[in-house]
């Protein structure tokens, strides 16, 4: 499901906000990868799954996965289909993707949101909390670390990366919050 | 916000199932598969909207059917009575929800979506419900689930801008339907059931409904396990999630009456998210997409 990055570059970079014509939709168990100053990454409704952004500051690229589930175990069939569907099988594909668009990984910011659980799961699915759980031994075996999340609870977000400074804010409930830089 | 009157009487503004979908439930409940292809093909002609996409899905490469349809009556023959009445509720379901779901931050069409994720779903568990000796309507789980979140139309009409979201922002972790219940005097499982109640569905759909979020443990609703289920699969699926995003309980007792085990269920997750895609919608799962069951 991952698609190839974004080109060209904008000379300009974007200021403020970047209108809804310039950003770029990952849908869900889906990845994107751009290096376009102009644009946004956006994901909608992480409720369980998890939205993982990789940015690199100086070249300005940025990635963004939204998973879904945390083991390609579940389904070979669709693990091969869409990797970005499973923690496991999509975050070496980002990681893959963004350094082939230019991203150095001793500069890459990681940041996540998401992982949200359904109340009263009595520990018996935990979808959620198993997504974050695959999401750090990936990056522990990548030698990556979170430079900022926003993780569990109930509650759905949306989550956005700007391309033009690496701005990461977090919607959910009516409310905007900059997730990185803090 | 607004009194249980002021909420009820909002039911009274909502438009109604079309009447091609009661006719096709009504015969789905009285046993549909044995149905008159003919009767269907009548039902399913009137509406155009229902007619095109019948025929769409007959010429849809998903089939796998060889050649192209040429007229409603040889796709009517090809897709049979079950997928047919499938597709038109599916349709005009679809068409009852498109811009439902305002009020819960959702963007257009996402509970058209879910509603679809949740019956495709519903359908895979009643099956494999029914496998396990507890028998459940796999057509009657698909239009239950489907219509499970109609009562959102009726917190739409009554909730202010941005009221839900001010809700959820305050919420603890009670479930969101006790916060709609206090805001609305009912909650949308509630809502839906009524206007199930006065569309005159079947008396299994409308519990089904109304227990949605919340499955009764006496008397047990096999209907009910699997709608609820079918729920919480599409949630996690990321269906259809606005401010209420997940503060809602997956029932213990109704996981255990199911005995469904978390791979089972997180392989329906990847399922549905496959079928509801927005590229491609085939409305039931593909042959070898079923509930997969560990040995």
């Amino acid at each position: 499901m991952s698609r190839s990055p974004s080109l060209p570059l904008k000379p300009e970079p974007a200021a403020g906000r970047a209108p809804e014509g310039d950003r770029i939709v990952v849908g869900v168990a889906d990845l994107q990868v751009s290096r376009d100053p102009g644009k946004a990454i956006i994901t909608y409704a992480l409720g369980s799954c998890i939205g993982v952004t990789l940015y690199d500051p100086v070249a300005k690229v940025a990635g963004m996965l939204h998973f879904m589930l945390p083991e390609s175990s579940v389904s070979a069939e669709k693990a091969a289909a869409n990797p970005a569907m499973f923690g496991d099988a999509g975050l070496p594909i980002l990681f893959e993707k963004v350094i082939a668009a230019g991203a150095k990984r001793e500069r890459l910011v990681v940041c996540a949101a998401g992982g949200a659980e359904v109340l009263a799961d009595d520990g018996h699915f935990r979808i959620g909390s198993r997504n974050r759980t695959i999401l750090r031994k990936i990056f522990w075996k990548l030698n990556l670390l979170l430079a900022a999340e926003e993780t569990g609870g109930q509650h759905s977000r949306t989550l956005t990366i700007r391309l033009s400074d690496g701005q990461i804010t977090i919607r959910s409930q009516g409310k905007e919050s900059v997730l990185w830089p803090r | 916000m607004a009194s249980l009157n002021d909420t009820i009487a909002a039911l009274d503004r909502l438009p109604a199932l079309p009447a091609t979908s009661l006719q096709l439930i009504s015969m789905l409940a009285g046993g549909g598969r044995d149905a008159d292809l003919r009767e269907v093909e009548r039902i399913v002609s009137r509406d155009e909207a229902v007619a095109a996409s019948v025929l769409r899905r007959a010429n849809s490469a998903a089939l796998g059917m060889r050649g192209r349809v040429a007229g409603i009556s040889d796709a009517i023959r090809r897709l049979g009575t079950r997928e047919l009445c499938r597709i038109a509720l599916e349709t005009q379901t679809s068409g009852l929800l498109a811009n439902a779901g305002r009020s819960y931050g959702l963007r257009r069409g996402a509970l058209s979506q879910s509603a679809l994720g949740g019956a495709i779903a519903a359908d895979a568990l009643a099956r494999s419900h029914t496998d396990q000796g507890v028998r459940v309507d796999r057509e009657i789980a698909f239009v239950a689930a489907l219509l499970r979140d109609i009562g959102k139309l009726a917190i739409d009409a009554v909730a202010g801008p941005d009221a839900l979201e001010a809700i959820a922002a305050a919420a603890d972790t009670r479930p969101f339907l006790a916060y709609e219940r206090e805001a609305f005097g009912a909650d949308h499982a509630e809502l839906g059931a009524i206007l199930c109640e006065r569309w005159s569905l079947p008396t299994a759909i409308i519990q089904a409904v109304r227990g949605h979020h919340e499955p009764p443990s006496s008397p047990v609703e096999p209907l009910t396990d699997v709608v609820h289920a079918a729920d919480c699969v599409a949630r996690w699926a990321g269906l259809g999630l606005g401010c209420d995003g997940l503060m809602y309980p997956f029932d213990s007792g109704a996981r255990e009456r199911l005995g469904t085990t978390r791979d089972e269920l997180e392989a329906l997750v990847a399922d549905i998210l496959a079928a509801t895609a927005p590229e491609q919608t085939p409305g039931i799962l593909a042959p070898g997409n079923t509930l997969r069951r560990s040995a």
